[in-house]
């Protein structure tokens, strides 16, 4: 049998003012199993701990309980102590006299009685403990970020710069995202492509990142620091590694198409390139828009392209890969108006929404900058914004706040006063959350300097009226409802993570919270993690945020990847469940409860095999197991019911 | 007063860190309830509970994460099935199922854990010392 | 197809056409349906915004009555009898307490009725279930190029638990208007509060909104506006005439009840309409399209 030495600390007071210490040493002396027992004054101070290792030694203990506070504080320490005397760490278990006794309770003798059971019990389980050591694991140091927008460029960026490789994916066939859609940000208007075109170079031009663009992600397996991704690469019909991006077929390809990218207001090609800045700058086509995969007839890009990279024949194609760590930074879409039936269903071409007019904004834009409403091209005098549309409101639409539409609203109606100075904006707002590094400062400029005027109530319905949008709210202030008859009408519409997320979930088995974005490990204290290992979560994806904040996460994401990619293994804590191959029939009862997929019946063998490296210990498939195969290391059956007779016998 | 024995199985995550709560905020309650810090709820398996029962134990407490919050996504769940089907078992063996008791207790819960120890403890008191008799 | 039929106060008296109309397009359509045998005051939606439950016993003795009957669908014509049964239905269901409440002062009734066993139906909800092809088959004649503004009210679409359609954006009456072969003219105010029983008090809050609506209908071109509440039949008929008397340049806009035109479209004889109730005549107009 094993030589377990017990240590009851009196933690000053605390302990012993009603847990008569002396007398649990007296009682508990003989008790089998108890190879030498102890009381002292602080086991957690450095004489406690010389103590602790000098009775190691000099009484060959195997294994030793502490009877002090909760192992929450000095499991750890004591572990640590153990360890530089040469006892494995698994040896050393702690019994919680403090908070779950001598701390609730006021009676001395029935305290005394309750840490003599809380520590028999913990004897119990030390006698059978095991000496475990950590699984190690290798580690793939290479990289996967998902989704080129912002998040994505940044998270891969600052990966690749800490020498790790990278293969950054995104669906579109430039990187860039809705950033690269956005004219000015805010709060210093700087034009959002000048900061971020030279990323989106960087990245491009980076050793250590692998583009993948007009790609997505196809199926994944394995675990962290050891993940297989397979990456779906769409059929461009465009050869890029002859391609030189002239632009020849795509100046004279026929077809015109409403773009994405200008939300609709302008027009591309079928063959084409999202925008003027993209990256990589190549052209794919569109094949449902194609006049040749429509009819079979054109081939004007074909036979224009000096460099023979048309290829119609071309097909989907997969890229298999091995990496350690996933960074998802897939973005998100606008709500869309059409939900909107008090704002027109989308059918008034004069409101648009949020994304549709930065399209109006932006210099590189279907207007060139200038203000120009859809209907008729006319420069809007009376411009009305609604803010929270289809945002806080639970029940229609919502319940979250989108976050970035107080500031964007703010910039638009300042953007457009700069365009049209003889114009008048008006923003109808619930609250206006200005909270961020000169954001307040910049609301203030909007009223002040700008004239922006705000009113606080919401637009009950607005509708055309020849060719104004009347538009029907209230100002909760003066308690009067308000009637504008506007040219334009811009709508903050909510923000939505981006369509095919709940797939993309699944595929990674990440879990989604009750508004569709992907749930973080822990709300404060890892708000980059999911709750898989080796999976981060950056930008939209994971909660409505403007552009500081996704930097922010993207670069913690990074930091999280090279902080994995340091070592050369993972360890993983041993008190895994595994299989007993004597006992185990492979029933498969204990796959079924498993969270992780840690566990898989091998039906040619008739067992369970155990991925070690997934299993979290939850112990949920001990508890499920009929043969007692599988056991929990170190909270065995055996141990477990040792522990329930150790608290049972008086 | 017949002063009852009582085995309970606490996840770490939640329900004993709901307990050292209870411990710092100096909450006193009943000393019958004797606990065992495991993984998850869903570590106890049944016999646990049936084995206690055997062993002279008037009552046992398990408690876990409050559904949804499983530090294991889904333990609570398995436990939840499990204790009712074990409830079940446990009438047909001619244990009154009050006996056995699942509470959710988070880690923030150290006045709840005080009160449902209390709660379960005077339940315990009052159904008075376990009647076992081997079938 | 067989179903129970409340009728209300309203439609026994100054919303005749309403009854006789929806009645003979029913019976045109192959739908048969029996007038509960006992009925009483549907208590009136507004009853429904106080919180004194003795008011909810009128709406829930007539869901009983239809229980008794064993037809599981009720039609409500009136749309205000409609919203308030409707409901009732809905706290009965979901409020065991004021159910229990109720249950305890009813205590002349044999039936106890738990909210699932009889279903409020409305009139577009019914045609759409007969089908919108059949009732395409039922149309006889071809009105000349009519523009026919559908103007919903609320009764039909708030709150959210029991509206038929979207209540901002809904297209029930004009799906139906389209398979009867007419044009629909959209305009905005077509869910916009009628201004209900202030007519009562402040008529004249109900003659701005009248003006604001049925001008926006003429602005946009309808020959006629159809309707199914008898309260914003009255509003926006009856209200016209005043608004005539005071203003010399108002432009009058025809009202009718919804199954008044379907009637006419499916040929039914027009005599069983009476068209002398209506304030503002509708005849010439109907002349001119060919339906009468």
């Amino acid at each position: 049998m094993k030589r377990v030495g017990v240590f009851v600390c009196h933690c000053g007071i605390n302990i012993a003012s009603t847990v008569d210490v002396s007398r649990v040493v007296e009682d508990l002396h003989d008790y089998p199993g108890i190879a030498y027992i102890q009381d002292y004054k602080y086991m957690c101070s450095d004489p406690g701990q010389n103590l602790l290792k000098e009775a190691i030694k000099s009484e060959k203990l195997d294994a030793v309980v502490i009877a002090a506070c909760s192992p929450t504080l000095h499991e750890n320490t004591f572990r640590l102590a153990v360890q530089t005397v040469g006892m494995n760490p698994y040896n050393c278990e702690i019994a919680n006299i403090r908070e779950q006794c001598s701390w609730v309770h006021k009676d001395r003798t029935v305290a005394t009685e309750k840490a003599k059971r809380i520590i028999r019990a913990v004897v119990e389980k030390a006698l059978l403990d095991e000496s475990l050591e950590p699984i190690k694991v290798p580690v793939v140091r290479k990289a996967v970020v998902l989704g080129g927008g912002i998040a994505g460029i940044q998270a891969a960026l600052n990966i690749a710069n800490s020498d790790y490789e990278v293969i950054l994916v995104e669906k579109q066939s430039s990187i860039g995202g809705r950033m690269a859609q956005l004219s000015e940000t805010f709060p210093t208007l700087d034009c959002s492509q000048c900061i971020l075109t030279p990323k989106m170079v960087d990245v491009a031009q980076h050793p250590k990142i692998r583009l993948l663009t007009y790609a997505e992600l196809a199926d994944v397996s394995g675990f962290v620091g050891n993940f297989k991704v397979k990456i779906r690469q769409k059929a461009r019909y465009v050869d890029w590694d002859k391609c030189t991006g002239c632009g020849l077929c795509i100046e004279k390809c026929p077809q015109k198409v409403a773009s994405e990218f200008d939300q609709g207001l302008g027009k591309r090609k079928a063959i084409f390139t999202p925008f003027a800045q993209a990256v990589p700058n190549k052209p794919v086509i569109d094949c449902d828009n194609c006049t040749y995969f429509k009819t079979g007839k054109c081939r004007v890009c074909e036979k224009l392209c000096p460099f023979e990279a048309i290829n119609f024949v071309e097909t989907d194609t997969y890229i298999e890969e091995e990496v350690g760590a996933i960074v998802v930074a897939t973005g998100y879409d606008v709500y869309p108006v059409l939900n909107m039936g008090e704002y027109g269903s989308g059918k008034i071409p004069d409101v648009v929404d949020g994304l549709t007019f930065e399209r109006l904004l932006s210099s590189s834009g279907p207007t060139g900058g200038e203000v120009r409403r859809p209907s008729d091209g006319k420069i809007p005098k009376e411009i009305v914004f609604i803010k929270c549309v289809g945002s806080r409101d639970p029940e229609h639409h919502f319940p979250y706040c989108s976050k970035i539409c107080c500031m964007y609203t703010t910039k638009h109606a300042m953007l457009y006063k700069h365009r049209v100075p003889d114009g008048q904006p008006y923003i109808f707002y619930m609250d206006v959350r200005a909270g961020g590094k000169g954001y307040e400062e910049f609301y203030q400029r909007a009223q002040d300097e700008d004239k922006v005027l705000f009113l606080r109530g919401k637009v009950s319905k607005l509708y055309q009226d020849d060719d104004k949008v009347v538009v029907c709210g209230i100002d909760t202030l003066s308690g009067s409802n308000v009637e504008i008859r506007a040219d334009l009408v811009v709508l903050a519409m909510a923000i939505r993570p981006s369509k095919g997320i709940e797939e993309l979930a699944k595929l990674l088995k990440i879990s989604i919270d009750q508004n569709g974005f992907l749930t973080e490990a822990h709300p404060k204290l890892r708000p980059v993690e999911s709750l898989s290992a080796g999976i981060y979560l950056a930008g939209c994806a994971q909660a409505p945020k403007d552009i500081p904040d996704t930097v922010a996460q993207a670069t913690a994401t990074a930091a999280m990847v090279a902080n994995l990619f340091a070592k050369e293994y993972l360890l993983h804590d041993p008190i895994i469940t595994g299989v007993d191959e004597e006992l185990c029939s492979g029933c498969g009862l204990c796959v079924a409860v498993c969270p992780y997929d840690a566990r898989k019946t091998n039906r040619e063998k008739g067992l369970v095999e155990v991925n070690e490296v997934l299993c979290e210990a939850c112990g949920a498939c001990a508890a499920a197991c009929p043969s007692g195969a599988a056991q929990q290391r170190n909270f065995t059956d055996e141990q477990l019911n040792r522990m329930v007779r150790a608290i049972l016998t008086t | 007063m017949f002063e009852p024995k009582i085995v309970a199985f606490f996840c770490k995550w939640c329900t004993s860190a709901g307990a050292d709560l209870a411990g710092t905020s100096r909450l006193r309650y009943e000393p019958n309830v004797t606990g065992i810090r495991v993984m998850c709820s869903s570590r106890v398996d049944p016999e646990h509970v049936l084995d206690a029962f055997r062993n002279g134990a008037d009552g046992v407490l398990i408690g876990g994460c409050h559904p949804g919050d499983c530090h294991y996504q889904t333990g609570n769940y398995q436990t939840l099935k499990r204790v009712k089907l074990l409830k079940q078992m446990m009438t047909d063996l001619n244990i009154n199922e009050k006996r056995l008791r699942l509470e959710w207790i988070s880690a923030a819960e150290g006045k709840r854990f005080a009160r449902v120890v209390d709660e379960f403890t005077a339940e315990i008191r009052q159904l008075g010392r376990i009647q076992y008799t081997p079938l | 197809m067989e179903l129970s039929y409340y009728p209300g106060c309203t439609l026994k008296a100054n919303a005749k056409n309403f009854e006789t109309s929806a009645l003979a397009i029913l019976q045109h359509l192959d739908v048969t349906v029996k007038e509960l045998e006992d009925w009483y005051c549907c208590g009136v939606c507004f009853s429904q915004t106080q919180d004194n439950l003795m008011q909810q016993i009128a709406p829930v003795r007539t869901l009983v009555k239809a229980k008794e009957s064993n037809r599981r669908q009720l039609l409500a014509l009136c749309t205000m009898c409609f919203n308030t049964l409707k409901r009732a239905i809905e706290f009965i269901k979901n409020d065991k307490e004021k159910r229990d409440t109720i249950h305890q002062f009813m205590d002349r009734e044999d039936t106890k009725f738990y909210g699932d066993e009889v279903e409020v139906i409305d009139i577009l909800t019914l045609i759409r279930q007969i089908g919108l092809d059949k009732l395409k088959a039922a149309i006889v004649k071809k009105a000349v190029d009519l523009k026919v503004a559908s103007y919903y009210g609320c009764m039909l679409l708030r709150p959210q638990e029991i509206a038929i359609d979207s209540p901002d954006d809904p297209v029930i009456m004009e799906e139906i208007i389209t398979h009867a072969g007419c044009e629909n003219v959209y305009f905005p105010f077509r869910t916009e509060c009628c201004g209900s029983y202030q007519i009562v008090s402040e008529p004249e809050i109900v003659r701005e909104r009248a003006r604001k609506i049925v001008g926006s209908a003429v602005k946009n071109g309808a020959d006629l506006m159809v309707m199914l509440c008898p309260l914003c039949y009255y509003n926006l008929d009856e209200v016209q005439r005043d608004i005539q008397e005071e203003d010399a340049t108002f432009q009058p806009l025809p009202v009718l009840y919804f199954t008044q035109l379907l009637a006419l479209l499916m040929g039914l004889k027009p005599d069983l309409q009476d068209f002398r109730l209506h304030a503002i005549d509708p005849r010439p107009v109907l002349k001119r399209k060919g339906l009468l």
